[in-house]
């Protein structure tokens, strides 16, 4: 099947002389699906996070590029995912967020898990009244549970079960960012808001990545952060992004703020960046607060941004949080319209993948390159298979 | 089982009301046991009312599941969704049935 293939050679050539990544990387449903495989399943990818189940027993249901998966808190605390179908016969488990009060009871024969997994009771297995059968053994038809990661309270999976461990494949950002490795708690139901956009996943992720168009996109940005405040930030293969020198916290007329996250260090006090962690997480960091994007790409032309803000303490002030919130969102739509017309410009078949600045938008053909060699080595894979 | 009891069955599993479930359950068995002496039919009521009280983390899931064991009807290892309370449950409810609560 050759209908999938796409020229990815310019796109790994240096920023000077690349073009950026085929129109069918955007708009084909084969090359989405090879993409599913390359740079979804096979890496670290961000799910949901952690806040959204605080409580031992929380369940939350959700469907990941057409994957049921179920997010729990585990009576211990730990958050698990996992395949969300009963072994028996691969019926949904939980088709609704709720609280596991007991054990999770499939609602087609009522098979019975724990909250970490375990097969617990096989009702009239054996026939009516009989629980088990010497040829259903419980040990072996626990849940499918999906490789996770928590960081940055993101829940981190890996689909594939191939790709390295979290902390050696995110080395670089982990590193980078040890000074925020600080307790981080959520803004609560005023902190998250959802973004439904037309448009490409990893449109969101170019658009997030670089500074170019902040001037014109967000031109309330140009009184105290302009674009010569801002550096980019690129580590090839991992992720790439921009910082500024100028962050300006946000005040209450009262002089009221946030709380700093401790001992973070003196760099930080105008200094903030954000980085696109590949393949479909956006966070930023602030001396004070910070935020996590979950893009969830769900066809070529849909994706929902999920945005999540933290704080370095439990309480905060709920107005000053709130204009935070608003601050953010205010952004994050004025940048709804290029992804979407981005995404529209893909259906132009004369288009090349475009030029790149090579000063302005290195980040975001970081980000191109990337995306090549994840899908060339997928094909270079499914080749040697074959 | 009579009317009346199938008829409260079914609106509990109407009202989605688990509580209810486990006890009309843990009825219709012992119904069964005392009146036909139908260790079969008691052990599928017990089981419903176990499998609604595990689902719902009930405090009779333990002794629920010790009767099926007692029957060969379920696994003697305890592998509960909340293993401290349910063991100490169950070791409470063993200690009480070695009383001669039950067989």
């Amino acid at each position: 099947m050759t209908r999938n293939i796409t020229d990815l050679s310019q796109v790994r050539r240096s920023v000077e002389q690349a073009n950026g990544l085929p129109n069918a990387h955007y708009v084909d449903e084969s090359v989405f699906d090879e993409e599913r495989q390359a740079l979804l399943y096979a890496q670290w990818a961000g799910l949901a996070v952690a806040a959204d189940v605080p409580e031992p027993g929380d369940a939350v249901p959700l469907s990941f590029l057409g994957m049921p998966l179920l997010i729990l808190r585990d009576k211990a605390g730990d958050v698990r995912v996992f395949q969300n179908i009963c072994r028996h016969r691969g019926m949904i488990l939980v088709d609704e967020p709720k609280k596991i009060r007991g054990a999770i009871r499939c609602p087609y024969h009522s098979w019975c898990y724990s909250t970490k997994g375990e097969l617990v009771s096989t009702p009239h297995v054996g026939g009516p009244g009989q629980n088990t059968h010497d040829a259903v053994h419980r040990e072996d038809l626990g849940l499918l549970e999906v490789r996770s990661h928590i960081w940055r309270d993101v829940i981190w999976v890996n689909l594939s079960g191939t790709a390295p461990a979290f902390e050696d494949a995110m080395s670089d950002v982990i590193a980078r960012w040890a000074e925020f490795d600080k307790p981080l708690y959520h803004g609560g139901a005023d902190s998250r808001f959802k973004l439904e956009v037309n448009t490409n996943w990893k449109l969101a992720v170019e658009n997030y990545c670089e500074s170019y168009h902040l001037p014109w996109v967000h031109p309330g940005l140009n009184s105290y952060s302009r674009l010569e405040d801002h550096y980019n930030i690129e580590s090839a293969d991992r992720y790439s992004g921009q910082g500024t020198m100028v962050y300006r916290q946000l005040k209450a007329d009262d002089g009221a703020h946030f709380a700093d996250f401790e001992d973070v260090g003196d760099k930080w006090n105008e200094q903030a960046e954000y980085i696109a962690v590949y393949p479909n997480v956006l966070l930023g960091v602030h001396r004070d607060h910070a935020f996590a994007i979950v893009l969830e790409p769900q066809s070529t032309n849909k994706t929902v941004e999920h945005i999540h803000l933290y704080y370095a303490t439990p309480h905060t002030n709920a107005d000053l949080r709130k204009t935070n919130t608003k601050m953010w969102k205010t952004v994050f739509e004025e940048d709804i319209f290029v992804v979407e017309g981005m995404q529209r410009g893909r259906h132009a078949d004369l288009f090349d993948g475009g030029r790149f600045s090579p000063v302005m938008d290195s980040p975001t053909h970081c980000f191109h390159a990337w995306v090549a060699g994840q899908v060339e080595a997928h094909r270079a894979m499914k080749r040697a298979a074959e | 089982m009579s009317e009346v009891l199938h008829a409260a069955m079914l609106a509990a599993h109407e009202a989605n009301d688990s509580a209810a479930l486990v006890r009309l359950y843990t009825q219709a068995a012992d119904l069964a046991a005392e009146t036909t002496g139908d260790v079969d039919a008691a052990c599928f009521f017990l089981t419903h009312a176990y499998i609604f009280a595990l689902e719902s983390g009930a405090a009779e899931a333990p002794a629920l599941r010790a009767r099926l064991v007692a029957h060969g009807r379920e696994l003697p290892v305890q592998e509960d969704v909340e293993p401290e309370r349910a063991l100490s449950q169950l070791s409470t409810f063993c200690a009480s049935a070695s009383g001669g609560k039950t067989g």
